[in-house]
């Protein structure tokens, strides 16, 4: 037996049960995703090939823009959010702490990211309450109206964001605190020398070099954001009225609730075609402003 | 002179530094102080649950409440199956993305470039565009309402295989060529050299999938029934309806159960955490 045949054959051995499982629970159920959305599934009767007619209602169904549209909107917030305040965290704590209190600010913000998202939303919606909640209690102290945190059509998304960065800014945060302490101290040693400043150093030496890290961070957050499920479903539950409901919260509720697998189907379709087309879109891009260096 | 204006120079410098660290601790108090609250209310008798002023610190300590989480839910067994599913998820992930990641970073053949590729583009295919008919096809095998099947659907971490083969890739031939030299077999190689060391990008794949599988609130949600098969962010609204209005400290007190396997991830995790995302890399 040759050397390249059995290597080959070692290569697909060891790649056999992770292959497998794809096709199986990945790949295969993304086919079933196509194929349901051109049929009338039904699991308990016979099912039938519909052709576009699913298509057609997705684009005729009027709350479909506005479910689009919030979840670009959350999209178009959350993503700069936790950009910015991740880096802004990142760079202070790497910059201003040192030893015990580099770990506590660390801890204080990564810990939120494992803690059990279902149950910090249930609380944090106490905490949202307009009338009895912790939040409108400190804004009376301040002498304001209470904010109808959870009822306001515009203040659902507020209330979302703030939950949103305080959940999972750790991501973010752990990402650029591991890229900025990979960057190599001789660059701002050799900068300082030449009398650049710290703003010149920001965004000479420190932005460039975290910019495949920025890449990574924005490509997560975004395919992340676009499926946004457990905040509006234990915040707002898609409220008031239509104005928060996301894509990921009407597939659930078309496939699940109302039991309309095949036009759940049409919509997950869409929201997998929408992702795909904007990560394409950003890996072509990356080539213009992400620096990978030598 | 130019001493004076130097010294004044690195005065101010030292007064905005600590401006800004004041700022990072009140943004860093502000992150604590609803776990704070959380934990202080969870202690508060059920009548007082949102008594005004708000319990940013105990004001009452009615123990009551945690071991009414246990009496109206079955909290224990919640947890017992959030362990099982992201234990054994844990340990798939250790030993099916290494082995993939060995083999996509150290052995040619063909077509893996394409395969490679293949399963990264998992990270696009989100839960939401494949559970529909991921729920059919456990609906034909009677796989519903069973912890199995969460388990069955964590087990492929296309992250997990990305970032430990970057270690690998980065590991030195001449270890391998050594022991090929020595007639060592494939298995031998992975399991004795690349595996222990791959230990940190390992690490922190594992972590990360245990965190996010920890999480998980959708899939239990479409595929578990009853509260003997719940995991325990599916169990949290379980206790919300079973306890709810009626006394939102005991809630809360389920909320601080639900949270401390959190702190024992965090204190053995976090060391790897750093660790692994630095080594791992995620240049390309």
């Amino acid at each position: 037996m040759n050397k390249k045949f059995s290597d080959a054959i070692a290569g697909y051995l060891f790649i056999l049960p992770v292959l497998l499982l794809f096709i199986v629970l990945t790949l295969g159920p993304l086919v079933g995703t196509l194929l349901l959305s051109f049929s009338k599934f039904s699991l308990l009767s016979s099912s039938r090939w519909v052709g576009l007619s699913n298509f057609f209602n997705l684009f005729t169904d009027a709350r479909m823009g506005v479910i689009y549209g919030n979840t670009l909107f959350f999209v178009f917030i959350l993503v700069p959010l936790h950009v910015i305040v991740g880096l802004v965290l990142a760079v202070s704590v790497e910059g201003l702490t040192k030893g015990s209190a580099k770990y506590l600010f660390r801890t204080t913000f990564f810990f939120p990211v494992l803690a059990t998202t279902a149950s910090v939303a249930i609380a944090w919606g106490m905490m949202f309450d307009t009338s009895f909640g912790l939040i409108n209690w400190f804004i009376g102290l301040i002498g304001a109206k209470a904010i109808p945190w959870l009822n306001s059509p515009v203040w659902v998304y507020v209330a979302v964001a703030i939950f949103s960065l305080w959940k999972f800014i750790g991501n973010s945060f752990i990402y650029f605190l591991v890229g900025l302490q990979s960057i190599p101290v001789e660059l701002y040693e050799a900068a300082m020398l030449d009398g650049a400043s710290p703003r010149q150093r920001f965004f000479r030496i420190t932005l460039p070099m975290l910019s495949p890290t920025m890449f990574f961070v924005v490509v997560n957050l975004i395919i992340g954001a676009a499926q946004i499920f457990d905040e509006p479903y234990f915040l707002t539950a898609g409220g008031p009225g239509d104005s928060s409901r996301t894509v990921g919260l009407y597939i659930y509720e078309t496939a699940f609730q109302y039991h309309n697998y095949s036009y759940g189907s049409a919509v997950a379709l869409s929201l997998f075609l929408v992702i795909l087309l904007v990560t394409l879109l950003q890996f072509k891009l990356q080539k213009k402003w992400v620096f990978y260096g030598n | 002179m130019a001493t004076k204006s130097l010294e004044a120079k690195t005065l101010g410098k030292n007064v905005g530094r600590l401006f800004l660290q004041l700022f990072l601790i009140l943004v860093g108090l502000l992150y604590f102080a609803p776990f704070l609250w959380m934990f202080s209310t969870s202690l508060r008798l059920a009548k007082d649950s949102f008594s005004l002023p708000p319990a940013l610190f105990p004001t009452a300590f009615e123990i009551g409440n945690y071991f009414e989480v246990f009496n109206k839910v079955p909290f224990f067994s919640f947890f017992l199956n959030s362990f099982k599913v992201a234990v054994v998820v844990a340990l798939g992930n250790v030993i099916f993305s290494s082995m993939a990641a060995y083999s996509f970073a150290r052995i040619r053949f063909p077509g893996r470039n394409i395969l490679f590729l293949v399963l990264l583009s998992g990270l696009m295919i989100t839960n939401q565009v494949t559970a529909i008919p991921q729920f059919i096809l456990m609906a034909k095998l009677h796989m519903i309402d069973n912890t199995w099947t969460l388990v069955l659907l964590w087990l492929v971490n296309p992250l997990g295989i990305f970032l430990i083969r970057q270690q690998m890739m980065a590991i030195s031939d001449s270890y391998e060529e050594a022991a090929l030299m020595d007639g060592a077999n494939r298995w031998w190689i992975y399991s004795r050299i690349m595996v222990p060391m791959s230990v940190p990008a390992i690490s922190v794949s594992t972590v990360l999938w245990f965190v996010a599988n920890w999480n998980d609130f959708f899939r239990p949600l479409l595929f578990i029934n009853t509260w003997e098969n719940m995991t325990l962010p599916l169990g949290m609204t379980a206790l919300t309806g079973a306890v709810g209005s009626g006394n939102y400290s005991a809630v809360l007190a389920g909320v601080m159960l639900s949270l401390l396997p959190c702190v024992v991830i965090y204190i053995f995790g976090q060391r790897y955490l750093l660790e692994g995302l630095s080594t791992g890399g995620l240049k390309q």
